[in-house]
């Protein structure tokens, strides 16, 4: 037997030249584009509607892409809430990729927006290996999942820029601290921010917008 | 997650080198690099291999996946290598720290994201030798 040196191409080198692709696409609109990650049912959603409403209150005009696998809830939500919006279904993919928001990014009307929330679909795994080409993640988990959530996907958050720890107002009735989420995020990622919000009354809002440099 | 269409998309890199740089055996072995931040199983990643191997030239030959480690370069203190890990009784693996191992800053990954083939084992005798 004997070993023959072979270099096929990276797969996921297809991935990141359309991740490229898009940046260059924000960047030349002026658009501010960022990949909202985070659990099922953690308030990614009404964190992005929050986030609008501070924004818009200083004139800063924003759009949203409602990843997920099926339906237009999240779309009608953001549609309501005023933002620019394009929705996005994967069919029954656990993840948006490059390709698809490029698509979705053909038709969308860059001129109205400053600011782009791209909410994937709810995944603390998958998201994490397909970049979009946003300049910025945040990722969302709320204390009614259970303080060992970041800690479970210690990939996903050794990678992220961002995480909001939503439903604070919840954690005494669940028996969760939110701190336990805050300390393990800490060591997995030195240099990520973490902010502790509560998306219903607006907690925290503003200290998360100032830690993804809005 | 992706096991199976990744497990297909290095099959199809590799059908078309093959194309163009034919091996005169049994491919017995495909050598795979996996960088570690890729959040994929080596296990489904070799049983989609086999499966998907079955009826082509390469069918019967074992994924060996070598894993990559992650390489940081520090834009303030021009570092380049190796990270610190992190890890904790329970885990089954260490975590890397995407920062600087000698600054603390915050560093750009070079490598640790990729999953690509970079050999063949390839049996010396002719492939017609061996059906004789």
């Amino acid at each position: 037997m004997h070993d023959i040196r072979v270099g096929t191409e990276d797969v996921f080198k297809r991935q990141i030249e359309l991740a490229s692709r898009n940046y260059k696409l924000f960047q030349d609109h002026g658009v501010r584009a960022f990949n909202v990650m985070g659990a099922i049912g953690s308030g990614k959603t009404l964190l992005i509607l929050r986030l609008a409403e501070r924004l818009k209150e200083k004139g800063v005009r924003v759009g949203a892409i409602a990843g997920d696998v099926a339906g237009d809830d999240d779309f009608q939500r953001f549609t309501a809430g005023g933002l620019v919006a394009a929705n996005l279904n994967t069919g029954d993919d656990c993840h948006l990729d490059a390709h698809r928001v490029g698509h979705a990014l053909e038709s969308f009307p860059f001129g109205d927006v400053d600011v782009l929330f791209i909410e994937n679909v709810g995944n603390l795994v998958c998201p994490a290996d397909f970049p979009l080409g946003t300049e910025g993640d945040l990722v969302v988990i709320s204390v009614t999942e259970g303080d060992d959530m970041v800690r479970k996907h210690p990939k996903m958050f050794a990678q992220t820029d961002v995480l909001a720890v939503n439903k604070v107002d919840l954690a005494s009735f669940v028996g969760v601290d939110p701190m336990a989420l805050v300390d393990d995020y800490r060591r997995l990622n030195p240099h990520g921010k973490v902010v502790l919000t509560d998306a219903k009354s607006g907690r925290g809002v503003d200290e998360l917008l100032a830690a993804l440099g809005l | 997650m992706h096991e199976y269409s990744l497990a297909h998309a290095l099959l199809e890199g590799l059908t078309e080198h093959l194309g163009q740089h034919p091996v005169h055996g049994r491919v017995r072995a495909v050598h795979v690099r996996k960088g570690e931040l890729l959040i994929l199983s080596e296990e489904a990643l070799g049983e989609a291999w086999r499966i998907l191997a079955e009826g082509t030239e390469v069918a019967g030959s074992e994924l060996r996946v070598e894993k990559v480690p992650v390489k940081v370069r520090c834009p303030s203190c021009g570092y380049e290598g190796p990270v610190k890990y992190v890890s904790e009784e329970g885990w089954h693996f260490a975590v890397p720290l995407l920062a600087c191992p000698q600054c603390q800053a915050r560093a750009e990954v070079i490598e640790g994201r990729d999953l690509a083939i970079v050999g063949l084992s390839v049996d010396d005798a002719p492939l017609d030798h061996q059906a004789a």
